[in-house]
């Protein structure tokens, strides 16, 4: 996103792609040229750290040769298929209940053992993503079902090591939009597309400073069913990205992954989606005569009002 | 919003900067730049005070824990593929 600041090289850029020792199956138009600066990282893991140094150097001697077969940002619009493959290359989240495992000699029983251990964790998180999903509990059921179903069928071509989670809810995705999504997916191209070049740092912490205005409180005070309701209101594509960035705190490549678009698009989708969704509960604080949220609501609420009347 | 053009010359802008800042997608040098605008500026720290509030409350709303029966529904379904090793 931003070259850092002095204008310097970030030492050590890493081309993600020329980590992976094969090119992802699956999810065609990914951002390109995505560099991650590892000493900007503030709360880099350890032992995550070792391993990127390690694939750092492997990458380097691999970089030329992989180079030319990079696909073109957006150059096409491949649909995802009932597919659920391919290695997800997300090294981002230390999956905390893996242990290594060489795949190559493994059963099909030991197999089935990794995959109940290490992925049947996750399954209520994938059903409260489901729930946005399919909007109802037994479908957003069945969808956990078929995605846990492809998973375990495709389990042999996740990489070890790499964010199970993000594999998971990538498959989620995808069983979704091909079971229960029948309109034809089209791939939203954004302005923001030709990002190049972004640098990952965490802030330390996400806690309110203390200076919550009237309209915040006024926020605060409405119930889990009106923010559901709010979030089942904007247009599933921003609502997913907000969804997976808010709730599961997954980072824009993650989520650029899980829902096979460029990250560009992943963070206008999260600008605009983030944007409807605080008008939209402004709005419900409003109707419910909380105070603050009328004095102090912005303008494009105060226009949303108006157009109501 | 505000006049402020600490971080960004327009509201969609400084948005977007308290949107990176937040989503962990920023170098630690405009960590530090945003962290020193937001103890001076009131204005934008309401902004982003709001952001923390709508985030966790979308976290909190959206948390739902599955049906009792669905992971054996599950793991009924992977014991009755066969397994293929690849």
């Amino acid at each position: 996103m931003r070259l850092l600041k002095d204008g310097t090289e970030p030492a050590g850029p890493v081309a993600l792609q020329t980590l992976e020792s094969n090119p992802p199956e699956y999810g065609t138009p990914r951002a390109k040229a995505v560099t991650v600066d590892l000493n900007a990282m503030s709360t880099l893991d350890p032992a995550l750290e070792a391993m990127y140094k390690a694939s750092e150097r492997e990458a380097k001697t691999s970089s030329e040769a992989n180079a030319s077969s990079d696909a073109p940002a957006g150059s096409d619009s491949q649909p995802a298929d009932a597919q659920p493959a391919g290695d997800v290359p997300l090294p981002a989240e230390p999956a905390p209940a893996e242990q290594p495992v060489d795949v190559a000699t493994e059963s099909a029983e030991e197999r089935r053992v990794r995959f109940e251990r290490d992925a049947m964790q996750y399954v209520d998180q994938l059903y409260s993503a489901a729930m946005r999903m399919a909007r109802n509990p037994a479908d957003a059921e069945d969808l956990v079902q078929e995605a846990y179903t492809k998973a375990f069928s495709a389990f042999h071509q996740y990489k070890p090591g790499t964010n199970l989670k993000a594999w998971l809810y990538r498959i989620l995705t995808n069983t979704y939009i091909n079971l229960y999504r029948k309109r034809q997916r089209e791939p939203l191209q954004s302005n923001s597309d030709t990002i190049e070049d972004w640098q990952l740092a965490r802030a330390e912490s996400h806690t309110s400073r203390g200076l919550r205005s009237a309209e915040a409180e006024a926020l605060d005070h409405l119930p889990d069913s009106d923010v559901k309701r709010a979030l089942q209101a904007i247009p599933e594509e921003f609502r997913l990205a907000v969804y997976f960035a808010d709730v599961e705190g997954f980072a824009y490549r993650e989520i650029s992954d899980i829902m096979n678009t460029p990250i560009g698009t992943v963070m206008s989708r999260l600008h605009r989606g983030r944007k409807m969704l605080r008008d939209m509960l402004a709005d419900y604080a409003a109707e419910r005569g909380f105070k603050g949220a009328v004095e102090s609501q912005d303008t494009a609420a105060n226009t949303q009002q108006e157009n109501r009347k | 919003m505000s006049d402020c053009q600490g971080l960004g010359d327009c509201d969609d802008a400084r948005m977007q900067r308290i949107y990176e800042y937040l989503d962990g997608a920023l170098t630690r040098e405009d960590i530090t730049e945003i962290k020193t605008h937001l103890d001076e500026c009131p204005e934008c720290t309401e902004e982003y005070d709001l952001e923390c509030v709508i985030r966790t409350m979308v976290k909190r709303s959206c948390t739902e824990a599955a049906p009792e029966n669905l992971k054996n529904a599950i793991l009924d379904r992977i014991h009755a593929i066969r397994p293929v090793d690849a």
